[in-house]
């Protein structure tokens, strides 16, 4: 027999409740605890930056518009343009929604549509497309220098286009990035509510088009299109410009995911 | 160990533990939000999408705590020296749910308030329906999921559940800590890196799913190797298990009798065997310490006298004992356990 009943462990053991801690184990502690706090300062500094929480979009300051309220083919408001208007159409349209996750009020666009209004809007912009988000539009007077009513939509053809639907007030730049999975949900009840659906292609330079999606008859497909929302989507539709504002007109049954 | 169920029962340890988890919780938020406002700083984005950022913030800090408490087992089986970082694992757990329930709280808002259904959860369960598809699959049910099993193991990780419920089913109610890291490992898969592909990202939360399994095998292994269990041949009073000789003065031997670990630990010039599974928390008696003439368990210091597993008054821990006789310097253990608390003559050294 070769044991020494009074002899101590060898190992040393940590208790939580006992006053002190053995020698090596806080030796190894004040290695270890710095270790770990550094690796979250490292962790804090560099997850921000591969993050995609970042989008050219913008929110402005709630202001004052005039312009024609324009119920199809999705609910906007034209207003006139400033400046040089040969290029990109007389009048500047800015899609409409309220403030929520719904449409632009449909009191306002059953009764004004086609008039002139004064609206209170909060605008909601990335590259040239914009939207208003408000609560609602009041009748105006026909300004003095008004220009001719705006243009009906001209047709630019048939297009195979690839892309991604989007709303068109989160993406824009109320939410970073407001697309793709993490967004999908927040979309869909955008899209659902009423905000108008768009769907944004990008070329291999990384240039975006947006256009906004109705059917094949000009109504809008917001229902039927959420199963498809924030993934990537093939859609075949007759292209319709007015002024700067492209719509898709689209059969939402021929989506391809 | 204590007698009296309270909230916490601080000490100066537990303080300076605290202390680090917090600040370091704190200072990742901090950093990651001036970081993020910062960085639009220079490139020049007007709006930040600050909500979504601390959405991001709290996830990612919550999913990273997760990766230490699920690392903490395994290594204080590896290497005791991690046994202090197990001592308050479950202010880790709490802490971490809290960190996921904010999370979700911001999502849930930011993504599903002011919509046309008015409960933004029923909104968070209902808005995407695409269950069949892999990369459509709604990545929230599984986060709300998570949350759930975090949710039940936090308010249920003091020990006045663990005595309630009895450490088995404690134990196995907390195991679910694994399912939960499954369902956020396909939360984060199919969420933010479907959004966010960036490589560096996908790598980090693959060397953590990579760690978390490698750690656990190797420490799987280790235990494996240390539990070949010893024959035990019909009609045998006693079973062979090992010589004196083996065992370190105040530390013990495990053994596997019949599928059940046994614990025999050398101490005072005599030999006692014992449960390896603490009453507490199943800990590991046999990888623990004689102090003060007890049985201590390495996870929390719960305490058993050797010679009849019953904890010290004003204690009632109690724990199954062994008959165990010496021939020379071999040890022999009756491989059928006494009820717990029972006391048995331990076999004095020669």
């Amino acid at each position: 027999m070769t044991t020494d009943p009074n002899s101590k462990p060898k190992d040393e053991f940590y208790i939580g409740y006992a006053q002190k801690i053995p020698p090596g184990i806080r030796n190894f502690l004040l290695v270890l605890v710095p270790g770990l706090i550094a690796l979250v300062g490292i962790l804090g500094f560099w997850l921000p930056s591969v993050h995609n929480q970042y989008s050219p979009g913008a929110l402005d300051r709630t202001q004052d518009f005039q312009g024609v309220l324009m119920a199809q083919p999705v609910p906007h408001l034209a207003v006139p343009r400033q400046g040089n208007t040969r290029e990109g159409g007389a009048y500047s349209r800015y899609l409409l929604s309220a403030f929520n996750k719904a449409a632009f009020d449909p009191k306002a666009l059953k009764e004004l549509s086609g008039q002139w209004v004064n609206l209170k809007g909060l605008p909601v912009y990335r590259d040239h497309y914009t939207l208003l988000a408000s609560a609602g539009a009041t009748a105006a007077d026909l300004p003095a220098n008004a220009p001719m009513a705006p243009p009906e939509g001209k047709s630019l053809g048939e297009f195979d286009l690839s892309g991604q639907i989007e709303d068109s007030k989160c993406y824009l730049g109320v939410m970073k990035p407001g697309e793709s999975a993490t967004h999908r949900n927040c979309a869909i009840r955008c899209i659902s509510g009423g905000v108008p659906a768009s769907l944004v292609v990008q070329n291999t330079a990384g240039d975006r088009m947006y256009f906004a999606l109705v059917g094949r008859d000009g109504q809008a497909i917001n229902n039927q299109i959420l199963p498809k929302v924030g993934s990537p989507v093939n859609v075949k539709g007759e292209v319709m410009q007015y002024d700067d504002l492209y719509v898709l007109k689209a059969n939402p049954e021929e989506f391809k995911l | 160990m204590s007698v009296n169920y309270e909230p916490v029962l601080w000490n100066r340890q537990k303080v300076i533990y605290d202390v680090v988890l917090v600040g370091s919780v704190v200072l990742y938020l901090l950093l990651f939000m001036h970081f993020a406002d910062s960085i639009g700083g220079s490139l020049g984005v007007s709006n930040l999408d600050v909500r979504g950022i601390r959405i991001r913030a709290f996830g990612s800090a919550g999913f990273i705590l997760l990766h230490v408490i699920l690392s903490i087992g395994p290594l204080s089986r590896l290497n005791r020296k991690f046994l202090p970082l197990l001592y308050n694992r479950r202010h880790m757990g709490v802490t971490m749910f809290t960190l996921a329930l904010w999370h979700a709280h911001l999502a849930t808002g930011w993504y599903h308030d002011f919509g046309n259904i008015e409960v933004p959860l029923v909104s968070l369960l209902v808005s995407n329906v695409s269950f069949f598809t892999v990369f459509r699959f709604p990545f929230e049910i599984l986060g709300f999921a998570a949350l759930c099993i975090l949710m039940l193991m936090a308010v249920t990780s003091h020990d006045f559940w663990l005595a309630n419920l009895t450490a088995p089913i404690w134990k196995g109610l907390h195991m679910l800590v694994y399912a939960a890291y499954a369902l956020l490992v396909g939360h984060v898969v199919l969420g933010a890196l479907q959004t966010n592909r960036h490589l560096a990202l996908i790598l980090v939360v693959a060397v953590g799913m990579v760690w978390i399994v490698a750690i656990h095998v190797l420490s799987a292994l280790k235990e494996a190797k240390q539990d070949q269990a010893i024959a035990i041949p019909d009609q045998a009073e006693f079973v062979e298990v090992g010589l004196v000789d083996e065992i370190p003065n105040n530390q013990a031997k495990i053994v596997c009798l019949s599928g059940e670990r046994v614990a025999i630990f050398k101490y005072d010039g005599k030999v006692s065997a014992v449960s390896n599974v603490c009453q507490h928390q199943n800990g590991p008696l046999g990888e623990g310490q004689i102090i003060d003439g007890c049985i201590t368990c390495p996870w929390h210091g719960y305490q058993y006298r050797p010679e009849d597993g019953a904890s010290p008054p004003p204690f009632i821990e109690k724990i199954p004992t062994f008959a165990v006789k010496l021939e020379g310097d071999r040890i022999f253990i009756n491989p059928i356990p006494n009820r717990p608390g029972t006391p048995v003559e331990p076999a004095v050294i020669a």
